[in-house]
């Protein structure tokens, strides 16, 4: 039988249905992309905005007009459930409410692959600590011009929250201070990992972006509390430790663009 | 005939091959050996492992007013080597704007050896430690990104820069290494005292002398221990509190109540040189310290246990006693390291 010109095309009409079927998820991306975290702060169910009332449960009110900490050490889980480590010197940012660029990070060089998981640091880890200067590049500089140098004990503020309170008790607005870091019996480091609720798909022509929130409020008001009323300079000490343990349920991912 | 112009090419660059004082990395280690009669090295080489470069580098920092913020508070400027680094004479120092601190400048000796630094511990790595100082306001007042502009608008900082580190960053983490390498080699270990211990020429000690280390060993040597006269410890020996500084001691990095008035005991060494004495210079002579130790030590809550026994506080001691001791602590006197080429400004 001759081959009649319209069987071609019907065959090759099939042909590339299934090709054009197999193409949208590939099984093996190849190629490395960029992964944006957006690290959006609120408080409570409110966007964080500097000199706004907010108050806590303990019938504090506050308003901030600073917040900053440090993100580190940041790890990506692939679907297959390996992960992908950003190098360790690349990998010390500093989240500064107050400057917008800062709240977004760009992560170059990330492989291809659908990430479900983000994890990482707020503060500097105590394997960090242990090595000294070495590999810090130039983060000790970039922390001392953003005021994130604890000064009297060579080490960094991990968290840097302050502003000012008022109480019942206390009817003058009074200037509060947070200051979290490593202090002479607790690192105060904590790891944070949070699941992607749709795949940040990493590609050589896609760059997701991470929308993560991080509720502030948690770091006074959560699990544990802290009452500036009892001491408006919180830069030492257990209540550090408290508010370590809080960071726990500050973030959590929004959704994921994928564009 | 086009052959020599290829010369003209090649021997500039065999020129620079040679050149010592070319700006590539210069990998020639430092040995560190530990004194036989000295404890455990506590630094760890392997994150900052010491070069003649690194070290030059670092001895070219520590002498540098520049890094201040007002271009004339350099370390050197309060630890001063003839006085085994410490301040001589100097309560407290004053830093930029003539600001005062609240604690007297410690010497720079051995702390190699040492696990914690600052008369609070602040922090316990010697690499870091050097921020505190410089960061101060009330010392050095220096900012770290303005320090590195300078050094890289200078030719002598860029040229060692490349020569201490394979990196050859002006950035402050090879600031800090660079530093902690100067600080790590100060080392006093040939007193006359450290040659009696290893039984070398020039290592002979009085009756007195001896008599004194007797003394020593039975009534100081629990805190003052080893070779390096401190066990690195944290301790309240019952100064009366100065009402007008309250200083809280090591209670400020760890804010447990057991810490309150504790600091770390400082190493004896070359004590004949860095006079006044305590956290806070109080003591201006030798004899003052043993006689706050026989009859001035003041009891509270954190007082360090050996210094109250049944009932007695302090450490009694004959006025016989005091100057055999005092005897002995001269013979740690290093003069060696007290004049160190190496180590010196000039």
């Amino acid at each position: 039988m001759k081959l009649q010109f319209k069987n071609i095309i019907a065959v090759l009409a099939i042909a590339f249905t299934f090709t054009a079927c197999s193409n949208d998820d590939d099984n093996t991306p190849t190629g490395e992309g960029s992964l944006k975290l957006e690290f959006d702060n609120v408080y409570k169910s409110a966007d964080l905005a500097f000199n706004t009332a907010y108050t806590n449960t303990n019938g504090e009110t506050i308003k901030v007009s600073k917040a900053k900490y440090i993100v580190s050490n940041i790890v990506l889980t692939k679907a297959d459930g390996t992960t992908y480590t950003v190098p360790k010197s690349e990998s010390y940012f500093i989240i500064d409410e107050g400057t917008a660029a800062s709240t977004l990070l760009t992560l170059p060089n990330i492989p291809a692959a659908n990430y479900t998981k983000v994890s990482f640091g707020i503060g500097v880890d105590q394997e960090q600590f242990l090595l000294g200067a070495d590999g810090q590049g130039n983060f000790l500089a970039q922390a001392q011009a953003a005021g994130m140098m604890w000064s009297w004990s060579a080490g960094y503020k991990f968290i840097a929250f302050e502003g000012t309170f008022t109480s019942a008790a206390v009817t003058t607005d009074t200037t509060f201070m947070l200051h979290t870091g490593k202090t002479g019996t607790d690192y105060n480091y904590a790891t944070v990992t949070l699941d992607l609720p749709e795949n940040a798909l990493v590609r050589t022509n896609i760059t997701p972006q991470v929308h993560i929130m991080a509720d502030l409020a948690q770091l006074i008001d959560g699990t544990n509390k802290i009452n500036f009323g009892d001491g408006a300079m919180v830069m030492g000490g257990a209540k550090l430790a408290l508010v370590t343990a809080n960071i726990a349920n500050v973030f959590e991912v929004h959704h994921v663009h994928n564009d | 005939m086009k052959t020599h112009f290829l010369w003209l090419f090649v021997l500039p660059l065999l020129w620079r091959c040679s050149n010592d004082d070319s700006e590539d990395y210069q990998n020639i280690p430092i040995a560190f050996t530990a004194p036989a009669n000295f404890p455990p090295i506590a630094y760890n080489f392997a994150n900052n492992p010491l070069t003649e470069k690194g070290f030059e580098l670092g001895k070219k920092l520590f002498y540098d007013g520049r890094l201040s913020s007002d271009g004339t508070i350099s370390c050197g400027f309060c630890h001063i080597q003839e006085d085994a680094f410490t301040h001589h004479g100097h309560t407290f120092s004053h830093g930029v704007g003539e600001a005062i601190g609240t604690r007297n400048t410690p010497p720079i000796q051995n702390l190699a050896y040492q696990t914690t630094f600052m008369w609070d511990g602040a922090t316990d790595h010697l690499d870091l430690q050097a921020v505190i100082p410089l960061t101060s306001p009330i010392e050095m007042n220096g900012n770290f990104n303005d320090i590195i502009a300078m050094m890289k608008g200078d030719a002598t900082y860029r040229k060692l820069f490349k020569q201490a580190f394979p990196d050859g960053e002006i950035n402050s983490e090879n600031m800090l290494k660079a530093l902690g390498q100067f600080m790590v080699m100060v080392t006093s270990s040939n007193s006359r005292f450290d040659k009696y211990r290893r039984n070398e020429t020039g290592g002979t000690l009085t009756t007195e002398e001896l008599q004194g280390y007797a003394l020593f060993n039975q009534k100081c040597a629990s805190c003052h221990a080893t070779d390096i006269f401190t066990d690195n410890s944290f301790r309240n020996n019952g100064l009366p509190v100065n009402p007008s500084i309250n200083d809280i001691g090591r209670y400020r990095v760890t804010e447990l109540p057991q810490d309150l008035h504790k600091f770390k005991v400082p190493s004896l060494r070359n004590i004949e040189k860095t006079a006044p004495y305590m956290h806070d210079g109080r003591f201006y002579t030798l004899e003052a310290v043993l006689n706050h130790y026989s009859s001035g030590v003041t009891t509270s809550a954190t007082l360090d246990p050996l210094l109250q026994n049944n009932g007695v506080l302090g450490i009694p001691l004959t006025d016989s006693e005091k100057t055999k001791l005092i005897a002995f602590l001269k013979t740690l006197t290093d003069n060696q390291y007290l004049t160190d080429p190496r180590f010196s400004e000039f």
